[in-house]
């Protein structure tokens, strides 16, 4: 699903340029759990922003389902993601002003959904999450774990092909981080693709397999699980 | 989509309570300040809209050369309108208009009116009217009169069945009501309460029928169609044609021009009203204006907040157009709710406006024209103050999410410091506006007038006044009460009659010359305090001064070198210059005083003066004179006036410009305080671990107060840098429209300067100070 070779990218002020991303190269099958580790300033959070079309590399190429989307625009790429990417952030990011259902429905909205689909497929999602009692609710009046579930849900709710966490236990106990990770789990087993970004080890051993990071390269790739494909 | 949209707006609106009050006031007071100017504006441009076919309707002034310059006066001669109708074949009407005053009696009634003697063809020129009788038959009797509804009603109590009954005159045959017209609309050049035929006035004035003498007013109407340009070319060839003097022109002033555009300058329109009305219009955009701006700024200063959320938006797939409607919504919500209180600040302040700028101005929202102002009004608000924020937010890269660190943009930053600059700009000039408006006011209030305003009264010369000239000064001087009596043929401040073509000894080109004359009782000099420079007053016996002049300083001046006591000045016949008087202001009282030459006489006189003697109440004293009055012209009602009070009314307009400026200026200053409290409030709350930081280190709160505050200081000292030379660029010109004006100082631009910086002071220095006196542990908890 996913293929990057010789990914590069710089920042760069006046004075210097950083390297975040130096000559990555992986592969991501469908249906495939992948956690992707590494230190602080790694590059981890600039290969999220490319795999999720937020950004655009510098160098080298990143095949989407055997598309070349290195070079796309930004309207291409907000085309492409809202269609098959969904996100999961370590902060939640819901929007306050929106309710739980509201910031659920917000991707259907962007790709043009009728709005009694919209109600029925969030409606089922809400239950799915086992979050549909607090549909009413905004955000600041959620816990940890019931926000990042309304999250997942909102990620899901396209039926993404794609799902890009960026350390989505980050922010909550371990309780509800367990809880969150065997959803995202749960997601996969269905046949949605997973890339985690996290600094728990715990968390990665959910995936198949763990990349690791330094510099903006690779440094090492352990295969947890036989992944056979979907 | 669109539901959605307002009802995030709504929810951010109601989420940040404090920004959108700032917010609504601001544009609120900028939007009511915009409709009430926008109801004066629209009043001032529909004057004399009622005028039926108005692109057809003229007056008629005269341009008369003097020194080389034309000078435009109203007064026209007698026979010039029907030489109009008659040689012009596109004046399909024209007609006369003399302005007089008539005791009028009818039963016990005894009213005291003005109105207008006036030819048929004006029914039609103004568009009047008949409710009762009509136009053809109106001035069949030459004793006819036709009066409006006001005047019916004060007379007789009713308007209906009054035609054919009797008015009685002082001194003259009764009048017949041929006519009852309906009242004049509010907003005309010329109002009418009773009209009579022009024949009945020129009957008794022969000299009505010559052209050399120019006092009344022309109107024409033209015919459909017909070529103002032609026109107005051929109406300027016919006075050099029918008098052969080729150094006055009669010309046509357009009736869309008569309340706005009545400023001449050598025999063109240069302006008037309409200046004023340019100015408020401007100031009601600059309202505006800065109300936008704080819109803009207080939304972008936030942008902190809301970066991650349009990150988020645009990561789950949203377009920048779908944010820029989002963030236009919530900038049009806003400004419709401002709106909202605006109507309701409009119909509160509405009385106050009107009994300040005297007019009667209405809201109606059934009306298109105020409907449209608003709506448009609210859209251009809600567009352009919404616009800037929603481009700029809407540029947000979605990848800043995963960052979590979202500063908001160097460009923004430095174009909010800007927009403060720009509204401090605005308000400094305002204050410097209102400051310099209000020194020249009382400059002029405190004039050397070359006379003694205080304590004289002026009454209206009627009746049998003059006949019992003698015995009412007798009988006043009597009263103990009174220093001094006396008579002018001019109102003391007016322009009065003038003349040309007088000749003098030792004079070059003396025809050129306008000079302004008045006859006046012998101690007319006395009682108004004017001063004797040279020679001698009129000697109690008008008849041993008949051809004896008194001249003003100005008139000696142009006589040439040497005393002008004893030289001879021919006008209608040779006359002596007995005294030189010193130089007082009338007619511009802004202006170099005019050559005036004072004839003895009292037969023209039309005003009675009295100076009351010091100390006495007024209300005594008027007591007494009104009963003098009474004995001696008891047909006539006791009316009168003080001069320092006829004085006062010459600046209305200039008292009017400083009111309004002193308004327009607080309201500027209050909206850019509004967003300068808002823009602290956020500064203090972004700099809060800053904050917590130092006073751990060991800062005082004065420490922080000042580093909150110098930051707007820097930007107020900009403002003030920019806004001085404007104000003194605009000033310096307004000021050259007055010959008699002041220097601009340099304090009043300190004390601009130092109002602004304490007002911004004043506003920050809330949100400095709670900053500061925070508990450093709460402001670095906040990490």
């Amino acid at each position: 699903m996913i293929k990057i070779t010789d990914l590069e990218k710089y920042y760069s002020t006046e004075e210097v340029r950083t390297i975040a991303l130096n000559g990555l190269s992986f592969k991501v099958k469908e249906g495939e759990f992948v956690a992707v580790m590494g230190p602080s300033g790694c590059g981890k959070s600039t290969l999220l922003n490319i795999l999720g079309l937020l950004d655009e590399p510098d160098g080298g190429s990143f095949l989407f389902n055997g598309i070349e989307v290195a070079g796309f625009n930004e309207r291409k790429r907000s085309n492409l993601r809202k269609h098959n990417i969904g996100f999961v952030f370590q902060s939640f990011n819901l929007i306050d002003e929106l309710t739980v259902f509201e910031n659920v429905e917000l991707p259907l909205i962007y790709t043009g959904v009728k709005s009694a689909d919209r109600k029925e497929r969030v409606n089922e999602v809400l239950e799915r999450m086992q979050i549909m009692h607090r549909r009413k609710h905004f955000p600041q009046q959620l816990s940890g774990g019931q926000q990042q579930r309304v999250a997942i849900a909102r990620a899901v709710i396209n039926r993404p092909k794609l799902i890009l966490a960026d350390e989505p236990t980050g922010n909550l106990d371990s309780s509800n981080g367990n809880e969150v990770m065997e959803l995202l789990t749960e997601l996969n087993d269905a046949g949605t693709t997973i890339v985690m970004v996290t600094h728990s080890e715990h968390d990665a051993k959910y995936s198949h397999r763990i990349i690791r990071m330094l510099d903006g390269q690779k440094v090492t790739e352990n295969v947890l699980a036989d992944f056979k494909g979907i | 989509m669109l539901g959605n949209l307002i009802n995030i707006a709504v929810r951010n609106i109601r989420k940040n309570q404090g920004y959108s009050i700032l917010n609504i006031t601001g544009l609120a007071l900028g939007i009511t300040s915009a409709c009430l100017i926008f109801l004066w504006v629209e009043n001032e441009t529909n004057f004399d809209s009622s005028i039926p076919d108005q692109e057809r309707v003229f007056y008629v002034p005269i341009n008369q050369k003097y020194k080389g310059e034309w000078q435009t006066f109203h007064a026209s001669p007698g026979p010039l309108a029907a030489a109009l109708k008659k040689e012009i074949p596109e004046v399909n009407k024209a007609g006369r208009l003399v302005n007089a005053n008539l005791l009028f009696k009818v039963g016990d009634n005894i009213i005291n009116s003005n109105g207008h003697y006036a030819d048929t063809d004006i029914f039609e020129i103004f568009g009047l009217s008949f409710i009762e009788g009509n136009a053809k038959t109106a001035f069949e009797n030459l004793n006819s009169i036709v009066i409006t509804e006001e005047t019916a009603e004060k007379l007789f109590g009713t308007v209906e069945g009054i035609v054919g009954k009797s008015i009685f005159v002082n001194n003259s045959p009764p009048l017949q009501i041929s006519g009852v017209i309906e009242d004049s609309p509010a907003n005309v050049t010329y109002k009418f309460s009773w009209l009579c035929p022009f024949q009945h006035y020129s009957k008794e004035n022969s000299w009505t029928q010559t052209y050399d003498n120019n006092f009344v007013d022309t109107f024409v109407k033209l015919i459909p169609g017909a070529d103002r340009i032609a026109v107005d070319n051929k109406v300027r060839d016919i006075l050099p044609l029918l008098t052969q003097d080729n150094k006055q022109e009669a010309f046509l002033h357009s009736s869309k021009d008569w309340h706005l555009r009545s400023k001449f300058q050598n025999g063109v329109i240069v302006g008037g009203a309409i200046e004023f009305v340019q100015l408020f219009s401007l100031i009601a955009i600059i309202i505006l204006l800065i109300a936008c701006i704080n819109f803009m700024n207080l939304a972008t200063a936030r942008s902190e907040k809301k970066a991650n959320e349009v990150g988020v938006r645009k990561a789950l797939g949203s377009s920048k157009k779908i944010l820029i409607a989002q963030f236009l919504t919530e900038s049009m919500m806003t400004a419709s709710m401002a709106a909202g209180v605006a109507v309701l600040l409009l119909y509160l302040l509405l009385p106050y406006f009107n009994n300040l700028v005297e007019r009667d101005l209405t809201i109606g929202f059934n009306e298109p024209a105020h409907l449209i102002f608003l709506i448009g009004i609210t859209l251009v608000c809600g567009i352009f103050a919404g616009l800037y924020p929603a481009f700029y937010l809407s540029s947000f890269k979605p990848l800043d999410i995963f960052k979590r660190i979202n500063k908001p943009g160097g460009s923004a930053v430095s174009l909010r410091k800007g927009l403060i600059v720009t509204q401090f700009i605005f308000s400094i000039v305002f204050i410097i506006s209102t400051l310099i408006v209000f020194l020249q006011i009382q400059h002029i209030k405190s004039r050397d007038l070359g006379f003694n305003k205080e304590n004289v009264v002026q009454i209206p010369v009627n009746g049998n006044i003059i006949k019992n000239y003698n015995s009412i000064e007798e009988d006043m001087f009597a009263l103990g009460l009174v220093q001094n009596v006396s008579m002018n043929s001019s109102e003391i401040f007016s322009s009065g009659s003038n003349g040309s073509g007088l000749s003098w000894q030792g004079g070059i080109e003396t025809e050129d010359v306008l000079i302004r004359y008045r006859w006046i009782t012998s101690n007319f000099i006395e009682t108004l305090g004017m001063e004797i420079v040279e020679g001698r007053n009129f000697s109690n016996n008008s008849r041993n001064d008949s051809l004896n002049i008194i001249i003003t300083q100005s008139f000696a001046k142009l006589m040439g070198p040497g005393s002008a006591v004893g030289r001879i000045v021919t006008a209608d016949k040779n006359y002596t210059v007995i005294g030189v008087v010193k130089d007082y202001v009338y007619g511009d009282i802004y202006g170099p005083s005019q050559p005036v030459m004072f004839l003895s006489g009292l037969d023209e006189a039309s005003f009675l003066y009295v100076r009351l003697k010091p100390g006495i109440p007024q209300g005594m004293v008027l007591g007494s004179l009104q009963k003098v009055l009474k004995r001696h012209n008891p047909a006539f009602p006791f009316e009168y006036t003080f001069v320092d009070r006829v004085f006062q009314t010459k600046f209305k307009r200039e008292i009017l410009i400083s009111k309004l400026s002193q308004i327009f200026a607080l309201i500027a200053i209050l909206i850019s305080c509004l967003g300068l409290f808002g823009l602290s409030a956020f500064t203090a709350e972004q700099r809060k671990k800053e904050i917590g930081i130092r006073k751990t280190l060991g800062s005082s709160v004065l420490n922080i107060w000042r580093l909150l505050f110098q930051e707007f200081l820097f930007l107020i000292l900009i403002a003030i840098i920019i806004a001085v030379p404007i104000a003194y660029l605009l000033l310096s010109q307004w000021l050259q429209g007055f010959a008699y004006r002041i220097d601009m100082n340099f304090w009043v631009f300190i004390i601009a300067g130092a109002i602004a910086i304490l007002i911004a002071l004043l506003t920050i220095s809330f949100h400095a100070v709670k900053a500061a006196k925070n508990n450093p542990s709460n402001n670095l908890r906040t990490e």
